[in-house]
């Protein structure tokens, strides 16, 4: 349906494009994604005709768009673009009815199919964001096109109208709208978009399923962030982390964790540069999967069973090798009770010893925490929070 | 609301006529201009309402229409409301163009609305280009481009006046904007002002999509470049066209579209309508008040105008800045 062909584009100051091709199918649900200045709006304006390719071609249904009359190009091709801007008092319905202009009458039909009746005779200027954007979408419809180019149609509105564009946007595509939208939400993009394109630099660093573009490793490469992709009720979903500097590189740390307590530290250490290990904690525990993603050295115990002579003993090598040792607010029960143990161990080895939440009512489940943590208390610090375990790393920077 | 807005700006309209052509340095009454009409009487006030009154009119309607419609799509094209062919400098490039003719000694016709209209045409893509930055009209440089350019004009046009050694008194009258002494020859020259005033009407949806932005007019399917070409054009020959028959008549073009849109809302299809009723009563009532306010000498209607405009102009910008 559009085929941009070997398209290099350039403003006065920088080059845009050089040499990108894309096919576009009919009833495709493309999303294009990308860092800010990656093109993704340019590519919209270039098969909108907006911009011309200095070289290369832009065919739409096999015809150059830029040889295509206005009226040609505007029946096929609506534009939601990122900023709408009037300051003059229109109606609704008179906002509506400008996007018949390829095809007359004013488009009332569009009216109802969006909800917009109630509104029709009240001023432009006075509607919220959401409504605003709903009318500017109805005005793109009004040309009854057969294609819709969206430029990060969800950027001014709150959670609910995004939900509401989205579902509306995935209806008007099953009925055969074919969409092309520019966004800046990755999970949005996720969520919705049949396919994806992931610009990086003006090129494509990777088309295809959305789970397939949108890996950690892609979005580190193109965003410099470090992204996880998880699935949350069967629906994947990412997160990101900014990219940390490396203030506290080769600083040697164990942390003991496991059930989750760790994650926010392995994952905050392991971005300052630390050398993290893991200690004792069992297979697919989420620590351990975390562990196991990032290559941790770990002493690893067997599915739901306790924890042996063996894996506490190597938890005590990864703890003669650190320099801190920091104790995760972790539950404890009989099963990883040795923690305790290795913990206290530590404090006779003459580690650095650090204990997040000294509070162990509810979470201690062998009633022998308490006698241990009186043991260590003259050695180990403690700690309310993660938060101000991070705040004293940053007096260990290397 | 708005048939009641109508019938008051239809008589407002007629009520204007009617003072034109009783109200002056001598006043005749209704029932004399009636008479004059049909035949019933004849010498001076004969002479006085179709030799001088009725001319005067026919120009202070057409003058008023044109000015008021280039005001309404200089200010779509330009994306501004303050745009408008005086303030633009417009009016300053036409009027030099026609000092040019007027200089030579070229004959009136078609020498005069010629070198107006080349006059104002290179004033409006001047400014045009100038103020446009990055696909919007700065406000800011359309005003000084417009002042600069006038004031650049006003000189060389003074050059030329003083140069020629004509009468100064008659030029500077003329400048100043004035139906002083028009008769039917000038109604001639103003003819072909008439079906140019029906082209904007054929125009009142691009003119409605510019108002969102020539890229989204583009993207709404308006071949903007064709359209926006046609309509300066059609701008700088409806300046040229009234500047070569009244002189420099500022701020018509400002006020009629801003109260055509408080009336009527923003729509061009009503906006052009309105200034077709509004522009004429305007131009006919300044003028009958630079007739009679210092009579029996008269003020050049320009001078009204600018009374009038220039504080609208600068109530808009004050709101502007708000």
């Amino acid at each position: 349906m559009i085929k941009v062909h070997d398209v290099w584009f350039s403003y006065e100051e920088a080059s845009v494009f050089e040499g990108l091709s894309i096919e576009i199918e009919k009833g495709e649900f493309l999303g294009v994604v990308g860092p800010n200045g990656s093109g993704k709006s340019t590519l919209l304006k270039l098969v909108s005709g907006s911009l011309k390719p200095q070289r290369g071609s832009v065919l739409l249904e096999g015809h150059e768009v830029s040889f295509l009359s206005r009226k040609e190009v505007a029946q096929r091709i609506a534009v939601v673009p990122q900023e709408y801007h009037l300051e003059f008092d229109f109606t609704v319905e008179e906002v509506v009815e400008m996007g018949r202009y390829v095809r007359g009458g004013k488009g009332e039909h569009i009216l109802e199919e969006l909800n917009l009746m109630p509104l029709a005779r009240r001023s432009f200027l006075t509607l919220s964001g959401g409504e605003k954007q709903r009318v500017v979408l109805a005005q793109a419809l009004a040309q009854e096109p057969s294609i819709l180019l969206l430029d990060e149609p969800a950027s001014h509105l709150d959670i609910s109208y995004q939900l509401e564009l989205f579902d509306l946007l995935s209806r008007l595509n099953r009925d055969g709208l074919t969409l092309i939208c520019v966004l800046h939400d990755l999970n949005l993009a996720l969520s919705y978009c049949k396919r994806l394109i992931l610009l990086s630099e003006g090129s494509i660093f990777a088309a295809g399923r959305a789970e397939e573009v949108l890996t950690p490793e892609n979005l580190g490469h193109v965003y410099g962030v470090s992204a996880e992709l998880h699935s949350h009720f069967g629906k994947p979903f990412l997160t990101f982390f900014s990219p940390f500097e490396k203030v506290n590189e080769g600083l040697q740390i164990h942390i003991i964790c496991g059930g989750g307590s760790g994650s926010l530290l392995i994952h905050e250490l392991y971005h300052r540069g630390c050398r993290v290990s893991l200690g004792a904690v069992n297979t697919l525990d989420s620590d351990e999967v975390i562990g196991r993603k990032l290559s941790l050295p770990m002493a690893v115990e067997a599915p739901f069973s306790p924890i042996s002579d063996e894996t506490h003993k190597r938890n005590l090598e990864l703890i003669d090798r650190a320099k801190i040792v920091i104790l995760a607010p972790l539950p404890v029960g009989p099963g990883n009770f040795k923690n305790l143990l290795a913990l206290e161990k530590a404090v006779y080895l003459g580690k650095e010893v650090w204990v997040v939440n000294p509070d162990f009512k509810g979470r201690d489940f062998t009633g022998r925490v308490g006698e241990i943590i009186s043991r260590i208390k003259e050695k180990a610090r403690f700690f309310s929070s993660e938060e101000e375990v991070l705040k004293e790393l940053e007096n260990w920077a290397s | 609301m708005k048939k009641v807005f109508v019938l008051v700006l239809i008589s407002i309209f007629f009520l204007s006529v009617l003072s034109s052509l009783m109200g002056g340095v001598v006043n005749i009454p209704l029932k004399v201009v009636l008479e004059v009409f049909t035949g019933k009487v004849t010498g001076i006030e004969r002479t006085i309402v179709i030799d001088v009154r009725v001319p005067r009119i026919i120009l202070a309607t057409l003058v008023g229409i044109a000015l008021s419609l280039t005001g309404a799509i200089l200010q779509s094209l330009f994306l501004n409301p303050l745009a408008e062919p005086y303030i633009t400098g417009v009016s300053s490039g036409a009027a030099f163009g026609a000092t040019l003719a007027f200089f030579f000694y070229l004959p009136a016709f078609p020498y005069l609305p010629l070198f107006s209209f080349l006059g104002s045409f290179l004033t409006l893509i001047m400014v045009y280009l100038m103020a446009k930055r990055n696909g919007k009209v700065n406000s800011y440089v359309l005003l000084l481009a417009g002042v600069a350019l006038s004031a650049f004009f006003g000189a060389l046009v003074s050059v030329l006046m003083v140069k020629s050694g004509r009468d100064l008194h008659a030029l500077v009258f003329w400048l100043l904007g004035s139906f002083s002494g028009r008769g039917w020859s000038e109604v001639k020259l103003a003819i072909p002002l008439i079906p140019l005033l029906f082209i904007p009407m054929r125009y009142f949806r691009e003119l409605n999509l510019f108002l969102q932005g020539e890229e989204r007019a583009f993207e709404l399917g308006v071949e903007t470049e064709k359209v926006k070409k046609l309509l300066f054009f059609l701008s700088s020959l409806l300046t040229a066209i009234a500047v070569s028959v009244s002189g420099i008549i500022g701020f018509v073009g400002l006020i009629v579209p801003h109260i055509s849109r408080l009336l009527f809302g923003p729509d061009h299809r009503r906006v052009l309508l309105a200034s077709l009723l509004l522009g004429p009563s305007l131009m006919l009532s300044s003028d009958l008040l630079a007739r009679v306010v210092f009579s029996p000498s008269e003020m050049p209607v320009g001078v009204v105008t600018s009374f009038f405009g220039a504080p609208f102009f600068i109530y808009l910008l004050i709101r502007r800045k708000n």
